[in-house]
């Protein structure tokens, strides 16, 4: 599987999980060599705890919650994986795994509507009910091609961001693709009457990029890594307001 | 009472500002002004005495009103978890 330029091997007997995988993330299944591999068995596993929890002893990265666990050494990328045979399951996997690699290349994870312009990357981060499926749903209906309408993979490469296509989406419901983006321009999003686009403070910028990440990693190097990577952002991408209407996909012109 | 910064916090200044992330508590706290100037002078080390001649040096305040200041920052640093007492 590529996501976001990464090169994850996934080694299985069980039909369900390989099922589940394939019919999941099939347009982003690729053949080829892989930098991280993992031997997938499937468990039951429980409801609780919910939240995924990340922890590194020496060289060993553990990421786990009720219904799986993920141990791989980092130095050789070789791990397991104990997970339930279903979408969410290996979804919350998925993302606690790239949300961890995000952070340690200089990016990261963002709960925001993503999409397309002119061949360039537009993220528009923005707490529950800001819009961002609307806004998603509209640009669709414009013919504007959307990378997600929930989390959306940044990453830093060559002095600059970059927006990678997402498999990870909210009511659209959609499968995303691979491929990746300029990043063109960041929008925090907000509720409002009318469209409109104005200038944002840098700390009120970075506040609104701190709430929408996703990071299950609680160590204090990653929040240091988190933060040097949301100044950087800051510092590389133009961040702007948008007062969002949800009435039309006029907005597509204000940006 | 000395104190000093609690090991498991990661902070920068952005944007004129120092964010504070306590990450296990998942909570972010955000110092301006003399908030963040006592913050970068408690990360570097420096004492109460050095912390108020910073900040009359740096805003229109004298001494007294300065240590004041300080004390109940610090206080409410302390409260807040993010500082802890140190052992001389």
């Amino acid at each position: 599987m590529h996501i976001a330029g990464y090169k994850l091997g996934f080694e299985s007997r069980s039909k369900n999980i390989l099922s589940v995988l394939k019919g999941r993330y099939g347009r982003f299944i690729a053949k080829g060599g892989a930098d991280c591999r993992f031997d997938v068995s499937e468990t039951k596993g429980r409801q609780t705890p919910f939240k995924p929890a990340v922890s590194i002893d020496g060289t060993c990265l553990e990421i786990k919650r009720g219904d799986f666990k993920a141990s791989i050494d980092v130095r050789t990328k070789a791990g397991t994986l104990k997970a339930a045979a279903n979408e969410q399951c290996l979804d919350a996997f998925l993302r606690s795994f790239l949300s961890f690699l995000l952070i340690r290349s200089g990016g990261f994870m963002l709960h925001s509507a993503g999409l397309v312009k002119n061949g360039k990357a537009y993220i528009f981060p923005g707490k529950s009910g800001a819009g961002k499926s609307t806004l998603s749903k509209l640009a669709a209906s414009a013919g504007a091609e959307v990378i997600s309408d929930e989390i959306n993979l940044l990453k830093f490469e060559k002095g600059s961001f970059r927006a990678y296509g997402s498999p990870f989406w909210g009511e659209m419901r959609a499968d995303g693709r691979p491929g990746s983006w300029p990043l063109g321009g960041i929008y925090l999003l907000g509720k409002a009457k009318v469209n409109k686009v104005s200038a944002v403070a840098g700390g009120e910028a970075l506040k609104l990029q701190l709430r929408c990440l996703v990071n299950f990693d609680k160590t204090p190097g990653a929040a240091e890594r988190v933060l040097k990577n949301a100044s950087s952002l800051l510092a590389k991408a133009k961040f702007e307001r948008f007062d969002f209407s949800k009435a039309n996909a006029d907005f597509l012109n204000l940006i | 009472m000395t104190v000093e910064i609690k090991k498991n916090l990661a902070y920068r200044r952005i944007a004129g500002e120092v964010f504070v992330v306590d990450a296990p508590r998942s909570e972010m706290h955000e110092l301006n002004g003399p908030a963040a100037l006592i913050w970068e002078g408690l990360a570097a080390g420096k004492t109460k005495k050095d912390l108020v001649k910073a900040m009359t040096a740096e805003f229109e305040v004298d001494g007294e009103t300065a240590l004041a200041d300080l004390e109940i920052f610090i206080k409410d640093l302390l409260e807040s978890g993010l500082l802890s007492a140190k052992s001389d």
